[in-house]
């Protein structure tokens, strides 16, 4: 399998991502290159203006939350303006602001601003080179996973994300049905599958009915605004509400550094929760008193039935969500032949009970919840690279949301509806509404409302050319169409004058083709700047086992000129070369590092000299 | 792979030449497959006989989409092969998405069925119909509860029917009989009631036509009996005893021709010949201020009544006289 090339499937999450391949036909993770499964999906600048990605990231997020972005997915494809990122705006500690066309969101990160997908392809690129690093040569060829209930929009900015980072993505598939493919790999089964997705942001139902390798999707579900990041919120405003009824109400949400100490203790009492009965949150020193006075800690015991409590209507959520899509699915809970638990969420034991409550079934826990979703898109990109008679394996998936165009007082027409097996299309005739109109615009719109403006926008394009008529006389002609990809098409035809116009949708995550193109660019940039990152690194390393040796051989230098005659002032000249170098290294300068380098190479050669007798040469003395 | 898999389909020589990633075998079928995308039934996109089961249905879609889905030739060149692979399978989607849902699979069956397998399923279903009223009727011998409504059942149904042919004293005979078996059926009850004004109604008329008869032919006793008859029968209407009380009058009996006449005041008291009757017979009797009275009345009621006035005149002159 070593001559084909290397290819991976991505679960881009909310909160940690993972990254897998197919080897020798065999799913695997592949462990970051610190050993770590889950990458932290957190990306910052340091105070230095250095990019932080993953673990490091989220280490340093307390010190740095201004300049820590986390938490990305909720916000990509998304409006400026939209309820969830005016929502978003209010609890995330980093700035957002508007992209130049006033449509996308931007993060600002170390004074500059980027689009989000800019900041998703920082969490893929580290991915690749944890990919690359694994297999020791370029990795390209990728299959990253979205929750099912993404619209388009979402859906194109995550590709573009992909792309940014350097991958060559070969498709978008949804996390549920990856899931799936990752549970049904292997096993001949003929059965209705449900999953249940419950991550770090999104949550996500699907219904499949899986027989002969082919993993149909009948129906999807979901909520783009529930998960783990919302329990933990629950938590948050639990200790801040009762923090500040112990202390005179103290608001520790004025405080940007307490409120990550307060996020990373609720995530942490969380996740214990599903052990135990009962955590403590100890936070010394969490806010200052005021002059003169101690500094305030925070001491709460959090029990699970606490955290029940707290988050009860998010668990009622859920199962409200289940029951609608299997009503959409046309089956009940008893026709269910298994129920597969995904998402670092799913462990929560109130989770688990409600499952197995709706369906009256112990729900499958014989997959890892958070590394099944990207084992699935590796399944998945491994089947669309090399097809193979006898591990085939054939994804059908379904168009989440009901799709269509704004119509007369402004009223969503439906052409697509949601839950149609993709690839497909659809043709409408619609006719002018005025006389004489010779034009109408077409706004294309994704979403469960009748109303146009509460659905989500996708783009619009106008159609011009038409004859002019009595109003009502000229019939338009609009279809619609989805790839296998996944990518919409719309295209508007005058009946009599076959004028035509079509759009393929794309330009939704805010980011024109040609701003695409600079960042890519700008990523090349990055990329030499990066490889010059990592000569400074060897040189970094190499003068500081230099400096460390020489400073190990300080007392038998001593120790031989005491016996010499000549050479008194090495120590001090040494001295000099290592302040030196240490001065360079601090400065991350390129040339002061090599020209250090060079000194520091003679200096251990000259003390290695002195250290074993021999003799000094006279032309350094 | 028989030549007639493909039904002596002829190819387009310029389509199999196309330079694509297909092998010649795999070519035909995507052809002939697309060729009939707009001809075939559902059951024949999918390759089943007409009725094939949801489950066939679904099992041949999985099988039918691993060669028809676009996604089985990755890095494949397939040129115009592309589009027709993709109307395909979106058409193998709407096929399966009819057959594998009972509810819209039944009714294409139905609208699909072969003429021999029409007039079969026709003939079943006229066999189902006959043998459920068999089973019916046998239940209904066996079992006395539903004897009992079954019966009554068809009593009632019975009566609608002479109800319908005018025949309504069987009617209301009928009906009688189901009200005897269950005297708590208030539609029954209904019905018993209509028939049985039907019936006297009916009955009258044709004792009024026997004693019309009677008259004719100057036979005045049996004429003033059956128009008696005729008012015992229906009650309600007034011409019969206003009729009879004439034909007494005119025989003399003046007592009979009393008790007719004040029945016919008694049963519609706004009708004139009534009261002109009734002053008649009162005036032979020597009672002639009643007589004025009701013969007034009757004037009041209908002036054109000749006889009324001109007998009222007379009463007056002597009177005066």
């Amino acid at each position: 399998m070593s001559d084909i090339e290397p290819f991976v499937g991505i679960d881009l999450g909310t909160t940690n991502s993972v990254v897998g391949t197919v080897i020798d036909g065999v799913p695997r993770v592949i462990a970051s290159r610190t050993g770590q499964i889950l990458t932290p999906s957190v990306v910052a600048v340091s105070k230095n203006g250095k990019r932080l990605v993953g673990n490091i990231a989220k280490r340093q997020a307390i010190t740095n939350a201004e300049n820590t972005v986390f938490a990305a997915k909720r916000l990509i494809g998304r409006r400026w303006g939209s309820k969830e990122v005016e929502d978003a705006r209010k609890v995330l500690p980093y700035q957002l602001v508007p992209g130049p066309e006033g449509y996308d969101v931007r993060a600002v990160l170390g004074g500059r601003t980027f689009a989000i997908p800019e900041v998703s392809a920082m969490v893929l690129a580290e991915l690749k080179a944890d990919a690359e690093a694994f297999f020791g040569r370029r990795v390209a060829k990728a299959v990253i996973t979205v929750p099912a209930y993404f619209n388009d929009g979402q859906r194109q900015a995550t590709k573009d994300a992909g792309r940014i980072a350097g991958f060559e993505v070969l498709r978008i598939i949804n996390e549920p049905t990856s899931a799936a493919l990752a549970y049904g790999f292997g096993k001949q089964m003929e059965k209705k599958v449900v999953v249940f997705d419950l991550g770090g942001g999104t949550f996500d139902v699907s219904v499949l009915d899986i027989g002969k390798s082919v993993y149909d999707v009948v129906a999807v579900g979901g909520d783009t605004y529930l998960g783990g990041e919302d329990f933990d919120r629950r938590i948050m405003d639990w200790l801040t509400f009762s923090f500040a009824k112990e202390n005179q109400g103290i608001d520790l949400r004025q405080d940007t550094m307490a409120l990550q100490r307060l996020r990373d203790a609720a995530e942490k009492a969380k996740i214990e929760l599903s052990a135990t009965q009962s955590a403590a949150i100890h936070l010394p020193f969490l806010a200052a008193a005021g002059e003169g006075k101690a500094a305030l800690h925070l001491a709460k015991q959090l029990t699970r039935e606490k955290l029940e409590e707290l988050s009860k209507d998010l668990v009622d959520r859920c199962v409200q969500v289940t029951e609608r899509t299997l009503r959409d699915a046309g089956i009940r809970p008893v026709q269910v032949g298994e129920v597969l638990l995904v998402g670092g969420m799913t462990r929560m034991p109130r989770v688990q009970q409600a499952v197995k409550q709706f369906f009256g079934r112990e729900p499958s826990r014989g997959v890892h919840p958070e590394e099944v979703v990207a084992l699935g898109a590796a399944i998945q990109a491994h089947a669309l690279l090399y097809p193979q008679k006898d591990r085939e394996v054939l994804l059908l998936d379904v168009t989440p949301q009901n799709l269509g165009i704004m119509v007369v007082g402004g009223y969503f027409a439906t052409i697509i509806p949601k839950n149609t097996t993709v690839p497909t299309s659809q043709t409408h005739t619609f006719t002018t509404v005025q006389d004489q109109q010779t034009s109408v615009r077409i706004a294309v719109l994704q979403g469960e409302s009748d109303k146009a403006i509460e659905n989500e926008l996708l783009g619009e394009f106008i159609l011009d050319g038409i004859r002019p008529a009595k109003r009502g006389e000229v019939e338009i002609e609009i279809a619609f169409d989805i790839s296998a990809d996944g990518i919409v098409g719309v295209s508007a035809r005058d009946v009599d004058t076959g004028q035509r116009q079509s759009i393929t949708v794309t330009a939704t995550s805010g980011l024109t083709e040609n701003e695409l193109r600079r960042i890519l660019d700008e990523n090349l940039d990055e990329l030499l700047e990066r490889k010059q990152s990592g000569e400074l690194e060897r040189l970094r390393e190499h003068s500081q086992a230099m400096i460390e040796e020489i400073q190990s051989l300080v007392p038998q230098v001593r120790e031989a000129l005491t016996r010499s005659h000549f050479g008194k002032d090495a120590l001090q000249k040494a001295e000099g070369v290592v302040a030196r170098a240490r001065a360079a290294i601090a400065s991350q300068d390129l040339q002061q590092m090599a020209a250090a380098e060079e000194q520091l190479e003679r200096t251990v050669q000259l003390f290695k000299g002195l250290a074993g007798g021999a003799p000094v040469p006279g032309g350094e003395a | 792979m028989s030549a007639d898999r493909f039904r002596g389909f002829v190819f387009n020589p310029a389509d199999l030449s196309e330079d694509v990633d297909l092998d010649f075998e795999r070519r035909r079928e995507i052809l002939f497959a697309h060729a009939h995308v707009g001809d075939f039934t559902h059951w024949e996109v999918l390759g089943l006989a007409w009725n094939a089961t949801p489950e066939q249905a679904r099992d041949a879609y999985r099988e039918k989409v691993k060669v028809f889905h676009p996604d089985r030739y990755p890095g494949k060149r397939l040129g115009s092969y592309r589009a027709r692979l993709e109307q395909v399978f979106r058409r193998l989607t709407e096929a399966r998405d009819v057959l594998t849902s009972e509810a819209t699979r039944a009714a294409y069956a139905r609208s699909t069925a072969p003429p021999d397998e029409f007039a079969r399923a026709e003939a079943r279903r006229l066999d189902d119909e006959e043998r459920s009223r068999e089973r019916r009727a046998r239940l209904a011998r066996t079992n006395p509860l539903v004897a009992r409504v079954g019966r009554v059942h068809d009593l009632i149904r019975r009566g609608k029917q002479k109800m319908a042919d005018g025949q309504f004293s069987q009617a209301l005979n009928d009906f009688s009989t189901a009200l005897a078996i269950d005297p708590s059926l208030a539609e029954a009850k209904e019905l018993a009631q209509e028939a049985r004004k039907r019936s006297s109604a009916d009955k009258a008329k044709d004792l009024w036509d026997k004693a019309l008869g009677a008259e004719a032919v100057n036979n005045l006793e049996l004429s003033q009996e059956m128009a008696q008859a005729a008012a015992e029968a229906d009650p309600t209407n007034p011409r019969y005893p206003v009729f009879a009380a004439r034909l007494a009058l005119r025989r003399g009996s003046l007592d009979a021709a009393r008790s007719q006449a004040e029945a016919a005041v008694r049963v519609a008291p706004g009708h004139g010949p009534a009261h002109e009757i009734l002053g008649e017979t009162l005036a032979e009797q020597g009672d002639k201020v009643a007589a004025r009275r009701e013969l007034e009345r009757a004037l009041e009621i209908d002036p054109s009544l000749e006889k009324a006035r001109e007998r009222l005149k007379r009463l007056r002159w002597s009177f005066l006289g």
